[in-house]
């Protein structure tokens, strides 16, 4: 993805006075991709068919969620007019196998299918309509093994084992403290189970892209999230070098983890290499895509937490269990994400927690805003109102006792600093009560209103010890512009602008002289997944680490223009002046003129490569689990119909601390649109599986949140430098989500006395919850 | 073949010669999803959009006419309020901009918001054929089983005819804000001499009335006993399923609750029976 800003030369006459300094870091400046995509100019994947498409293909799915595949018989969709060829298994060069963490996901089944979503064949065409009759008429024979649709099934004796090692797919633990005997020393213990649902990412942006042979390059326009990371799945599920394969990023609308794990990347390489010459395009539909894709993991959370009289905690056991479905995606890193966030941003001197994946034949479970963090969120913060009822304590008051403070300790051990949980809840708290809180005075007898709150904390970057950088690189032009090149990925988050705006804030030049390359891996170095909430910082600092380089070999040659020492130079507004003697100055277009010409390279690259500490695993403990943390909190205010169970949210006010806000238009967008997506997931949205089939694969009934659902969200920008991100940014992805659905479920817990256990609270759950009404209930009877 | 005729009679004529193989289509916003689902894949079009006599709405003998082509936009501006509310429920304003009454009621679907509304108000349909002429049929005689209407393959339906000034309420109950499917919908309207009928979406295979709890209120002044009564009533009247959008307990209970909900409104609202101002 190439964007770039036309220059304005009127700026750059040499009588005319510098522009005042203009600080790109912690400025709201324009989307440089806004206007495309607000115009629909902007190129998405499914844009690229009519331009450049010659021919189609279209995938094979399973038509069992577990079986034994006996026959694959091509000869009836090879018959189908226009059909130029149906690709299986037997046809892939390499090892036909893809998985982010393990290698497991076959690309094209041969043996077993293990979910409805498996692609068995792929069928070229010379259209779309001839590639899905090909499609509808390729042949496979089946020994159907039973369907393991639920995790109860799935390690229940005797089970059939989706795998030799059987069903349950890994743990995590965390050790720390004797939990037995400081429960036995409670004041009070508190038990309560959690049910979180199957979530899926819904993206507008419906996988769709091309893929082109030219017998030397495989060239794919697939939107991802990890361009490098694709290119290395595809080389080995395909057999061929990295170098042959170059994979662009078209313009993305939206991602949420939900582009981690490999989609049509594979299908489309294997068409193209059969089709030396031709570009040949795959686009799912709605339908295909919900069928295809991994979904957040569905948890079963059982808590127990003790506490003092005073309101201290003393102690936490948890044990969950994961919903891995039927590969392991990312599922380990969700796993180990979820027990090193089981107690959130509290103090928990003794704490264990058991997490178990286990494999059933639902789609496979993998990344999702939140990643494992978001679940494990609903249940510590549904504990902290469980227990504050239980010692009638002030829910607030309940938290803050026993929030971490600076220097404190995670349950895994790692000491950290600064914390600004605290000033987070605060400055939440304090908008709320902005206003006068209406209370039920004026309502009618069968409404009730509630508001609650939420206090989050979420460890930025894989973590873990898994290795986790970002390269950048950036150079000067001879117009005087600057070009950031990243193999980060735009995804519809602002890395683009992000990137640009730390780059020109070193280079003093105007944005409107800031380029950027981005996702392109011929042109690129790799900069990690836009995931994990780690762009801003990894990226970021590898951008300005890059940018400071390149400022340096800039300062030098205006030293010898100027003939003053570099250090005496300010760069502003795309000129280079002595900073006692403004008027002896030098375009920075002059400087890469004339320094381009003799020899200077003005580019910089740079990396970053911050170390993170592996667990210990018997104990989840390590000294830097991740490389820093953020904070947030949230206060929700909702209005419940108890005699339907409709639940409005009619308030909601998120504080996140974001180190320090590059674009702060950009980092509210971020609030609020997690803020939407954590409605959905508190009150609507729910994948239903009736053994293994999904029975919503559409937005007809997937049901996300309208503007109509959504209050003016208050988003609160909190800004503590983080000592180690670029100019204190650290990065906002995550969190908003995080912190939503909590502040919902215990604002629904204030309003009707009842404790919400299970997602999401759609109005006949909550109608459940509020007249105990529990048979039935489709979360209880799956597990 | 796509034929737009432009008035009703040539409508008509085309019905009857193509009969079932044409595809009716006025806004689409029914028809052009299930072709884009796949569910149908029509090869003939009868598009009703270009007749303008069926986009009106008349006053006749205290009765109001709506044509079978009036959008959902349309019926969110009249004052009958439990059609108004119903019709601003569906979708959002482009789907109400295209959507027409006829539609929904040719659709027949038992969520079909706009078809519950009409039987709580005692709705009259007015099916018309070239060769057989028109006939008025009582709009709860027109649904027949899940998807099946009393609409023969010569008919169009022309109008639909209610009550112009009756006391009328609506609650429907969905997932979200807007664009929403109901789980349960409820409709309920009285008229001068206290008729008063009540009316069911997503409760069973067609959008239903309730006959015998209706029966109850006829001529009765409301009262909170008579309420409980008849909300009872009808909670043993309806039959929903189980689907993955809600449980039949829950729909049950919710048929029983909107009923007291709604009867309660009309009793306080105006508890001297006057029609809606």
């Amino acid at each position: 993805m190439i964007q770039q800003v036309t220059t304005t030369e009127s700026d750059k006459a040499q009588d005319a006075p510098i522009a005042p300094p203009d600080h790109l870091v912690g400025k709201s400046c324009r989307r440089i991709d806004g206007k495309e995509k607000v115009t629909g100019t902007a190129l998405y994947g499914a844009d690229l068919f009519p331009n450049s498409a010659e021919l189609f293909a279209s995938v094979v799915r399973s038509q069992h969620a577990h079986a034994n595949i006996t026959a694959i018989d091509t000869t009836k969709a090879l018959e189908v007019a226009g059909v130029l060829g149906v690709y299986t298994h037997a046809d892939v060069g390499g090892t036909n196998i893809h998985g982010l963490i393990r290698r497991d996901h076959p690309a094209l089944a041969s043996k077993r299918v293990r979910y409805l979503g498996d692609a068995i064949a792929v069928v070229v065409a010379k259209t779309e309509r001839a590639a899905k009759l090909g499609r509808d008429r390729v042949e496979v024979s089946y020994e159907p093994l039973p369907v393991i649709a639920t995790m109860e099934q799935a390690i229940a004796d005797g089970a059939c084992k989706l795998y030799p090692e059987g069903n349950v797919m890994g743990d995590k633990r965390i050790r720390k403290g004797d939990v037995e005997l400081a429960l036995a020393n409670s004041h009070v213990v508190v038990t309560d189970t959690f049910f979180t649902q199957t979530v899926d990412h819904a993206f507008l942006d419906i996988e769709a892209g091309t893929g082109h042979w030219d017998g030397q390059v495989l060239t794919l326009y697939v939107a991802g999230q990890w361009v490098h990371e694709e290119r290395r799945l595809i080389a080995l599920a395909l057999g061929l070098p990295v170098e042959q394969i170059r994979i662009i990023q078209p313009v993305t609308g939206g991602a949420f983890g939900g582009r981690e794990d490999i989609s049509i990347q594979i299908y489309l390489g294997l068409a193209a290499l059969k089709h030396q010459g031709k570009t040949i395009a795959l686009r799912y539909t709605r339908s295909e895509s919900m069928r295809a894709r991994h979904k957040r993991h569905a948890l079963k959370i059982e808590s127990t937490f003790g506490a003092k009289a005073d309101g201290t905690l003393t102690a936490a056991r948890i044990v969950v269990h994961s919903d891995e479905g039927a590969y392991a995606s990312t599922g380990i890193a969700v796993m180990r994400k979820a027990a090193s966030h089981a107690t959130g941003p509290y103090r928990v001197p003794n704490v264990e927690v058991d997490v178990y994946g286990v494999h059933t034949n639902n789609n496979p479970t993998g990344a999702m805003r939140g990643f494992g963090a978001c679940q494990m969120a609903i249940a510590y913060e549904g504990m902290m109102d469980r227990i504050a009822r239980a010692l009638n304590m002030d829910r607030e008051a309940f938290r803050r006792k026993n929030l971490i403070q600076s220097g404190d300790t995670v349950t895994t051990g790692q000491h950290v600093d600064p914390v600004s949980i605290g000033h987070c809840l605060s400055k939440a708290i304090a908008k709320f009560k902005e206003r006068p809180y209406p209370g039920n005075d004026k309502l009618p007898d069968y409404m009730r209103r509630g508001w609650g709150m939420s206090a989050i904390c979420f460890g930025l970057g894989y973590g873990d010890g898994f290795p986790d950088c970002s390269r950048a690189r950036v150079e000067m032009n001879d117009d005087g512009t600057a070009t950031v090149y990243t193999g980060g990925v735009e995804v519809g988050q602002g890395l683009l602008n992000t990137m640009m705006q730390i780059a020109g804030e070193d280079l003093g030049l105007p944005m409107e002289h800031m380029r950027i390359v981005a996702a392109d891996t011929e042109l690129t170095d790799e900069s990690g997944s836009s995931s994990a909430t780690r762009q801003t910082y990894f990226t970021g600092n590898a951008v300005r680490m890059a940018a400071s380089e390149l400022r340096e070999q800039v300062l030098d040659i205006a030293g010898i223009k100027l003939k003053v020492h570099p250090h005496e130079i300010t760069l502003q507004q795309g000129w280079a002046f002595e900073t006692a003697k403004p008027d002896n100055r030098v375009s920075i277009q002059q400087i890469c003129t004339e320094g381009l010409t003799r020899g200077y390279s003005l580019k910089a690259t740079a990396l970053f490569k911050p170390r993170t500490i592996t667990e210990v695993p018997q104990t989840g403990q390590s000294p830097r689990a991740f490389i820093t943390y953020l904070f947030g909190a949230h206060v929700s205010q909702v209005l419940v119909n108890m005699e339907t169970g409709e639940v409005k949210v009619e308030r909601h006010i998120a504080a996140h601390d974001v180190g320090k806000a590059v674009n702060p238009q950009s980092v509210e967008g971020q609030i609020v649109g997690g803020v939407a997506q954590g409605l959905g997931m508190a009150l609507m949205e729910e994948v239903t599986y009736k053994d293994g089939r999904i029975m919503n694969p559409g937005l007809t009934d997937y049901i996300i949140p309208t503007i109509k659902d959504l209050p003016p969200v208050e988003a609160i920008i909190v800004e503590h430098d983080d000592p180690g991100g670029p100019f204190g940014a650290h990065g906002v992805g995550e969190p908003p989500l995080i912190g939503a659905v909590p502040a919902i479920l215990s604002a629904i817990y204030d309003a009707t006395g009842k404790a919400p256990c299970e997602l999401p609270m759609n109005p006949e759950r909550t109608w459940r919850l509020i007249n105990d009404v529990r048979e039935n209930d489709p979360l209880s009877k799956v597990f | 073949m796509f034929h737009q005729p432009m008035t009703f009679k040539q409508a008509l004529e085309l019905r009857s010669e193509l009969g079932a193989d044409a595809t009716v289509i006025n806004g689409g916003t029914d028809v052009v999803v299930a072709m884009n689902h796949g569910a149908i894949k029509p090869t003939c079009f009868l598009d009703l959009s270009g007749i303008n006599a069926i986009r009106k709405i008349d006053r006749d003998n205290g009765h109001l006419i709506l044509g079978a082509g009036v959008t959902f936009a349309q019926l969110g501006k009249l004052h009958v309020r439990t059609l108004k509310e119903a019709s601003l429920s569906v979708g959002g304003p482009a789907i109400r901009n295209m959507g027409t009454i006829g539609g929904n009621i040719a659709t027949a679907s038992p969520a079909g918001d706009g078809c519950v509304a009409l039987l709580a108000l005692g709705a009259d349909v007015q099916l018309s054929s070239k060769d057989r002429g028109q006939r008025w049929i009582p709009l709860v005689d027109y649904f027949i089983d899940y998807r099946k209407t009393a609409l023969a393959d010569d008919e169009l339906i022309q109008a639909v005819r209610i009550p112009y000034n009756p006391r009328s309420r609506w609650y429907k109950i969905g997932k979200r804000g807007a664009v929403n499917i109901s789980l349960v919908c409820c409709a309920v309207s009285q008229n001068e001499d206290k008729k008063t009928q009540l009316a069911f979406g997503c409760v069973g295979p067609i959008p239903r009335t309730a006959p015998k709890a209706s029966a109850l209120l006829n001529g009765e002044t409301l009262s909170a006993e008579l309420i409980d009564d008849v909300a009872n009533l009808v909670a043993q009247e309806v039959s929903p399923i189980d689907d993955q959008r809600g449980s039949a307990a829950y729909r049950r209970a919710m048929c029983s609750t909107l009923t007291k909900r709604l009867l309660t409104q009309l009793m306080e609202d105006n508890p001297k029976g006057d029609a809606d101002a």
